[in-house]
C-alpha cells in the first residue's frame, strides 16, 4: 500500500515554495537533493516513476537557456567582464534589444542562479510525478466533476486498447497477404481502428446507460439557483480580485482578500453542486498518520525558509552586484532536511 | 453534445477573462504592482486556474452530459494521448490538434471545450507531465476546439479547407498564447528580452518577438502545418466517422 497521492502533492508543492523563496545555490542544491534521494528511495515499480529523470533532465535545458540568453543578449551588467562577443547592431526599432557585446560574470552568476532555481522547483514537481499515483489521485477528484472524471478514466483505459486493436487489424491484414508498408499501411490502419474506437465507445455508453450510470439527484431549485450565484459571485470575485493584482493601485490586503473569497466561494459552489451526484464510495483512500507526516515534513521546510525569508534573514537571496560568496544558513537548511521525513515512513 | 446554457456561457466568458489575465500578465501588469517583481505572479495563476476550470467544467456536466459524451469524450482524448506522443521531441510535429478542430467541429464548442481539457489532461498523466504548465496548455486547447465548434456552416470541401485555415490560425494562436505564459519562466528577468513591467505592450510585445524568434518559432509553424496536413488528409474519413457515431448515439431521439 502506497501513500495517498494527496500527500504527495502536499509534500511537493511546500517543498517547492521554500525552493521559490531562495536563489542560495546550496540551499537549492540542498532542496534538489532531497527531492531527488526521496523520489528514489520511495519509488516503486509504475511506468511513472522515472519522471523525476525527465523533470530534472528538462531544469538542466532551462538553466542552459538562461545563460544562452544572457551571453548572447545582454541583461545584468557589472564591472567584472569575463569576455566580449562582437556586436552586431540592430535597428533602432527593437528596443534596448543587443546582440553580442560584453559578458559579466554578475550576469551569469544571476543567469545561474535564476535557472536553478527554477530547474529545483521543477525537481520538485518531477518527484511528485514520479511518486504520486496518478490514477488514485483521479479518485479524489471533486465529486463535481464526476463525469469529466470518468470521461479521463475511459481515456486512460481506452489509450492501450488502441495498440491492441491497431495489432489486431495489421494481423488480419498480412493473414489477408495485404503486407503494406510506410504511408499505405497506415491509411489503412486509421480508419478501421478509428471506427472500432468508436464502436467500442458506444457499445461502452449502452453499457453504462443500462446500468443506471448518469442518475443524478434531484436537487431543490433553490439549491440549485444557490450553487449557479455562488459560482457566479466566485469567478466575478477572481477577475476583479485579479485585475487588482495587475493594476497594484489597491492595497494588497483587499486584492488578496478578493481573491481568498472568489476562490472561497468558488470551491463551496463545487461542493455544493457535487450534491447532484449521489454516489458512495467503494474502498475509500485512506488517510493514515504517514500521509500526515509526509504533508507535515514539506510544511515544516516550507516554514522554515518563509518565516527567515519574512524576518529578513540573511543568506536566502544571493546579491550578484557586487557578487557574494554562498553560505548555508542553518534554519531553512534544517527545515528542508526534515522533507526527508518520508523516506521513515514509508510502507512497503 | 453538450449543451451551453446562458449561464454556462457567462462563465465561459469570465473563465476567457481570467485566462487572458493568466496568460498576458507581463503585457497588462503595471510597474506599481506587487507581482511585477517577484517571480509569483506565475504561479499564482497556476493555482488559480484549475480551479477557473474545476468550475467552467463542473457547470458543463451539470448543463447535462450523459453517458454517450462521456464514453465518446473518453475514447477521443485516448486517441489524442496515444498519438501525441508521435510528435513530441520532433521538432514541431503536433499530432493532437487536429483531432480536437474535428472533435469540436463535429460535436460542438461545450464538447469540444471539455475535449480540450481531457486529452491533455490524461496525456499528461500518461506520460507523468503534470506541473505548472499544464492548466495552460489545457485551456489554451479548451479554446481551440470550442472555436472550432462555433465555425460557420460550411459542407464538403469548403469546409475542409475552412477547418485547415482555423487549425493555422488557432495552432499559431496558441503557440503565442503559451509563449507569453513560458516568457516569464523562461528569460526571468534582467535580459534584454525579458519583460519590463508597465512598458508600453508595443515594447514588450516586441521583445516578447524576439524571444519566440529566437526559441520556439520553429515549433510553432511546425505545429501550424501539421495541423492543416492532418485535417486535410484525414478530415474527410474523421468527420464521416465522427458524424456517423453522433447519429448512432442518438439512442432515444432519431
Amino acid at each position: 500500500m502506497t501513500l495517498h497521492p494527496g500527500a504527495w502533492w502536499l509534500w511537493g508543492l511546500l517543498l517547492a515554495v521554500a525552493a521559490s523563496r531562495t536563489t542560495n545555490p546550496l540551499l537549492l542544491g540542498l532542496v534538489i537533493a532531497v527531492a531527488g534521494l526521496v523520489a528514489v528511495a520511495c519509488r516503486t515499480e509504475a511506468p511513472w516513476a522515472d519522471a523525476y529523470g525527465v523533470f530534472l533532465k528538462l531544469g538542466l535545458l532551462i538553466i542552459a537557456l538562461r545563460v544562452v540568453f544572457h551571453v548572447l543578449l545582454g541583461g545584468i551588467t557589472g564591472e567584472t567582464v569575463l569576455f566580449t562577443l562582437p556586436e552586431i547592431p540592430l535597428p533602432s526599432w527593437a528596443k534596448g534589444i543587443r546582440l553580442g557585446g560584453p559578458v559579466s560574470a554578475e550576469g551569469l552568476l544571476f543567469a545561474l542562479y535564476q535557472g536553478l532555481q527554477l530547474a529545483t522547483l521543477l525537481g520538485c514537481i518531477g518527484a511528485v510525478n514520479a511518486l504520486a499515483n496518478p490514477k488514485r489521485a483521479l479518485r479524489s477528484m471533486p465529486a463535481a466533476l464526476y463525469e469529466v472524471s470518468v470521461a479521463v478514466v475511459v481515456a486512460l483505459t481506452t489509450a492501450p486498447q488502441l495498440v491492441a486493436s491497431a495489432k489486431a487489424v495489421r494481423k488480419a491484414r498480412r493473414l489477408r497477404g495485404d503486407g503494406a508498408r510506410g504511408w499505405r499501411a497506415l491509411r489503412t490502419l486509421l480508419v478501421p481502428v478509428l471506427e472500432d474506437a468508436l464502436d467500442r465507445s458506444l457499445a461502452l455508453a449502452a453499457a453504462m446507460d443500462s446500468r443506471g450510470y448518469g442518475r443524478t439527484a434531484s436537487v431543490p431549485a433553490g439549491t440549485r439557483r444557490l450553487t449557479s450565484a455562488l459560482v457566479l459571485a466566485g469567478l466575478i470575485g477572481l477577475c476583479v480580485g485579479i485585475y487588482g493584482l495587475l493594476d497594484g493601485q489597491a492595497s494588497p490586503y483587499v486584492t488578496f482578500g478578493l481573491l481568498l473569497a472568489g476562490a472561497g466561494l468558488a470551491i463551496a459552489g463545487l461542493r455544493l453542486g457535487a450534491k447532484r451526484v449521489p454516489r458512495t464510495r467503494y474502498r475509500p483512500d485512506p488517510w493514515r498518520w504517514q500521509e500526515s507526516v509526509v504533508a507535515g515534513s514539506g510544511a515544516i521546510a516550507a516554514a522554515a525558509t518563509v518565516f527567515v525569508s519574512a524576518s529578513g534573514g540573511s543568506g536566502l537571496v544571493m546579491s550578484v552586484v557586487p557578487i557574494e560568496v554562498p553560505t548555508l544558513p542553518l534554519i531553512p537548511a534544517l527545515g528542508v532536511l526534515v522533507a526527508l521525513a518520508p523516506i521513515a515512513v514509508r510502507t512497503r | 453534445m453538450i449543451s451551453v446554457r446562458p449561464k454556462t456561457t457567462v462563465l465561459l466568458i469570465l473563465c476567457g477573462l481570467i485566462g487572458i489575465a493568466a496568460f498576458g500578465w507581463p503585457l497588462l501588469v503595471t510597474p506599481d504592482s506587487k507581482i511585477a517583481h517577484g517571480g509569483d505572479a506565475p504561479w499564482t495563476f497556476a493555482l488559480l486556474l484549475p480551479l477557473v476550470l474545476a468550475v467552467v467544467l463542473a457547470e458543463l456536466s451539470e448543463g447535462g452530459m450523459d453517458s454517450k459524451a462521456v464514453a465518446m469524450l473518453g475514447v477521443l482524448s485516448a486517441i489524442g494521448a496515444a498519438v501525441r506522443p508521435l510528435g513530441a521531441g520532433t521538432a514541431g510535429i503536433e499530432t493532437v490538434f487536429f483531432l480536437m478542430v474535428l472533435g469540436g467541429r463535429v460535436f460542438g464548442p461545450g464538447f469540444g471545450f471539455v475535449l480540450g481539457n481531457t486529452t491533455l489532461f490524461a496525456s499528461a498523466l500518461l506520460t507523468g507531465g503534470v506541473g505548472p504548465w499544464l492548466p495552460y496548455q489545457m485551456l489554451g486547447a479548451a479554446w481551440v476546439a470550442l472555436g472550432a465548434g462555433l465555425l460557420p456552416d460550411l459542407k464538403g470541401r469548403a469546409e475542409l479547407v475552412m477547418l485547415a485555415l482555423y487549425g493555422v490560425v488557432s495552432s499559431l494562436m496558441y503557440g503565442f498564447l503559451l509563449n507569453l505564459s513560458f516568457w516569464p519562466y523562461a528569460v526571468g528577468t534582467g535580459t534584454t528580452v525579458s519583460f519590463v513591467p508597465g512598458d508600453p505592450v508595443w515594447d514588450n510585445l516586441i521583445r516578447l518577438a524576439a524571444f519566440s524568434l529566437a526559441t520556439s518559432l520553429g515549433w510553432d509553424l511546425g505545429r501550424a502545418i501539421t495541423t492543416a496536413v492532418l485535417v486535410l488528409l484525414t478530415g474527410p474519413v474523421f468527420l464521416r466517422a465522427l458524424r456517423r457515431a453522433a447519429r448512432k448515439a442518438a439512442f432515444i431521439s432519431p
